[in-house]
């Protein structure tokens, strides 16, 4: 496919909206309460009896007929299904020419027709190993100057490596944490949905997130580490960092 | 995946008001004509089917595929999302015809959406200012009343009511998106 874009040169490296600086001034807020984001409590109460057993086809032929009587009598619910956290942290080390600003606004604040591809490195949960990329486009959506930053319509994929991919899509607010939505996956994550919480750390440069994840089997126990709470000071472990084969997962996204 | 198949539908009006600097039409392609290569993010504000009240906006991307000289209009690639508050999110993806209706995938969402799927259905009344959805959600609870309502036919005189337009409390959902 032919580029058209030659006109436009992707700034390397870092290129912040000015707000950027002033949002890193700034106190954060690490995560207003979100009345109805989080998990369906209903889920989570009734996902400790689940076997690991996937949800799929759970009836029986001579279970057939009375679960259908139950079902007409009892009220709608979706039956739950098992949820499984995976956290990961997206780090920003300045080596991929990311985030490229596009200016096609042509306006001097961040406005509607502002684009942001980007790729950052994908570290597991614990810090300890390198799994992989993230890839993908921010769309400005609008400024928000009360709050000193900005909203995007972000649509993007978590590479994995040999494993897979999560690839997901939802809002990014600069000044705030946000839930955006599982859109579906490949390898491992073939079939996921659920949503994720993403949670800013350091603008724009370290992001934790915690994916609740259905649909799909049991994570492998190298992605399910105890996860290291997110603070400013969080970097990965000096083997990860270096991809060493014991800080990495085999044939990790670059 | 999800066990429920009861499908909810869902009302909605998405309204320019030309108040949001939407759409911005990037011709990227170069071209005087509507040509692959041109992209348009855009967002809109969302009112409840019975445009009694207001719920958020609408935001995302149009990616232009073609133009259709015979019909008078394009083929978009859409990926935009629907906010509803503190409710959460519907994300989708899929055609809009600038001339005819389509159905988009609904491809997840978040809050009360989260783990939804299905499909909408996207009517457009007046190009491109407003547009009626109807939603058929499966794999999620019971839809709040709030959400609700017996929807106002489609018809190109159509406007969210002014207390809607205004967000007067009683006439917008809580926190809804902006």
């Amino acid at each position: 496919m032919a580029s058209t874009t030659t006109s436009l040169k992707p700034i390397p490296s870092i290129n912040l909206p000015s707000q950027s600086h002033r949002a890193l001034a700034s106190n954060f807020s690490y995560s207003k309460p979100f009345p109805f984001h989080g998990l369906n409590l209903s889920s989570v109460t009734e996902t400790s009896s689940f076997t690991s057993s996937r949800s799929s086809n759970p009836f029986t032929t001579t279970a057939f007929f009375f679960n259908k009587f139950k079902q007409e009598a009892a009220p709608h619910t979706p039956k739950p299904a098992k949820v499984q956290e995976l956290h990961v942290y997206e780090m920003n080390e300045r080596d991929r020419s990311s985030p490229a600003v596009l200016k096609l606004s042509q306006k001097p604040v961040n406005s509607l027709g502002d684009l942001v591809p980007f790729t950052n490195k994908l570290y597991s949960g614990d810090l300890q190993k390198r799994v992989g990329i993230t890839a993908g486009l921010c769309v400005l959506i609008q400024h928000v100057p009360e709050k000193k930053g900005d909203r995007y319509e972000a649509i993007y994929s978590f590479y994995f490596g040999d494993y897979g991919h999560l690839s997901v899509q939802g809002p990014y607010l600069t000044y705030e944490d946000t839930y955006l939505a599982v859109t579906g996956g490949s390898g491992i994550f073939e079939g996921a949905y659920g949503q994720v919480k993403l949670h800013q750390i350091v603008f724009p440069m370290k992001l934790y997130y915690t994916f609740y994840l259905k649909g799909i089997g049991d994570l492998p126990a190298e992605l399910l580490g105890k996860p290291v709470p997110p603070s400013t000071a969080v970097e990965p472990s000096a083997a990860a960092k270096a991809t060493e084969p014991h800080g990495s997962i085999p044939n990790f996204t670059n | 995946m999800a066990a429920s198949d009861k499908v909810q539908e869902l009302h909605v009006y998405e309204m320019n008001e030309r108040d949001r600097g939407s759409p911005a039409y990037l011709r990227l392609s170069q071209k005087p004509v509507n040509s692959l290569g041109d992209i348009v993010p855009f967002s809109n504000k969302i009112y409840r089917g019975d445009l009694e009240k207001r719920i958020g906006i609408t935001a995302g991307m149009c990616i232009l595929i073609e133009h259709k000289p015979e019909l008078k209009g394009d083929r978009y690639e859409a990926i935009f999302s629907f906010y509803f508050g503190d409710y959460g999110h519907i994300a989708v993806q899929g055609p809009y015809l600038t001339y005819q209706d389509s159905y988009l995938a609904i491809t997840g969402g978040s809050g009360i959406f989260e783990g939804v799927s299905g499909q909408v259905k996207l009517h457009q009344i007046v190009f491109p200012f407003k547009i009626f959805y109807t939603f058929y959600l499966k794999g999620i609870g019971e839809l709040p009343e709030e959400l609700l309502c017996k929807p106002v036919d489609p018809h190109p005189a159509v406007e969210a009511a002014p207390a809607a337009k205004a967000c007067e409390p009683h006439a917008a959902i809580a926190n809804f998106t902006n």
